[in-house]
């Protein structure tokens, strides 16, 4: 249950924070092409660079990314790794809906069919239980470990 | 032959980074708090685990593969072979974290990397 919660936590902040970040970054660069034309030199690069800082879009994009970073290495401390990965791959599926939903990005065929075998992977991943390891007995506040 | 040698990277370093990540993360103990000073604690002392900060410096390693190989290669080609990182991670988990991984579990794992392909091979225009 406390997987569950945290991964779709996770997963949800994923798919926001890269559809902030699209968002942003979309804005800047076509305001970019509007003012300098598409070739790229160094001093667009930084440009673009110091514009992505002012965007508030950008900055919740990545704020919400280190959430899910946070949140996918907390799960990571009690479930095994083969069982998180594949479990947070169905952030694609949420990407896929949100970019076509928020963005209006139009969706092929073939990216409903990948996001539905997806759904089916997660599914058979999320039936062969979450832990076959034992975490280090230490828990919170053990002594011994830096600073 | 350069861009099949940054795409190794990106696949292997971020598997590595994983192993290493949860290695780490392992280490520290199960999380199980929503206090925020405890949580700030262990955020602490994540900072300063070993294993934790290689896991790190090897996602760095990926994402600056991940860049190269885009200067070389268009993204639809890149970021459909990158989705192989699905059973890399998984063999990587099996061997360096015993973990153990169950017919049903190989099962769902292929089938998610099968999906992550499709999805990431761009619409023809």
């Amino acid at each position: 249950m406390k997987t569950a919660v945290v991964l779709i936590t996770a997963i949800v902040a994923q798919a926001l924070g890269d559809v902030c970040l699209t968002k942003g970054m979309k804005a800047i660069s076509s305001l970019e092409a509007a003012n300098v034309g598409s070739s790229e030199t160094f001093s667009q690069v930084a440009h673009i660079a110091l514009q992505a800082l002012q965007s508030p879009m950008v900055w919740v994009g990545t704020l919400l990314l280190i959430v899910f970073f946070a949140l996918f290495s907390a799960a990571l401390s009690w479930a095994d790794l083969s069982f998180v990965l594949p479990a947070t791959a169905f952030g694609y599926v949420l990407n896929v809906a949100a970019g076509n939903y928020f963005l209006g990005e139009s969706v092929s065929n073939r990216r409903w069919l990948g996001a539905a075998i997806i759904t089916l992977g997660v599914l058979f991943v999320s039936r062969s239980g979450e832990r076959t390891i034992e975490t280090a007995p230490e828990e919170l506040g053990a002594p011994g470990v830096l600073e | 032959m350069i861009t099949a040698l940054l795409i190794g990277l990106v696949v292997l370093g971020g598997s590595a980074g994983d192993v290493f990540i949860t290695k780490g993360m392992k280490q520290l103990g199960e999380i199980s708090t929503l206090n925020a000073k405890q949580l700030f604690a262990i955020f602490g002392r994540a900072r300063t685990n070993r294993y934790f900060l290689i896991g790190v410096a090897f996602m760095a390693v990926s994402y600056f593969s991940f860049l190269g190989a885009l200067r070389l290669a268009d993204l639809s080609l890149v970021l459909p072979a990158t989705s192989i990182s699905f059973v890399i991670t998984t063999v990587g988990a099996r061997l360096f974290l015993k973990e153990v991984i169950s017919p049903m579990r190989w099962a769902g794992i292929l089938l998610v990397c099968i999906g992550v392909a499709l999805i990431s091979i761009p619409s023809q225009p």
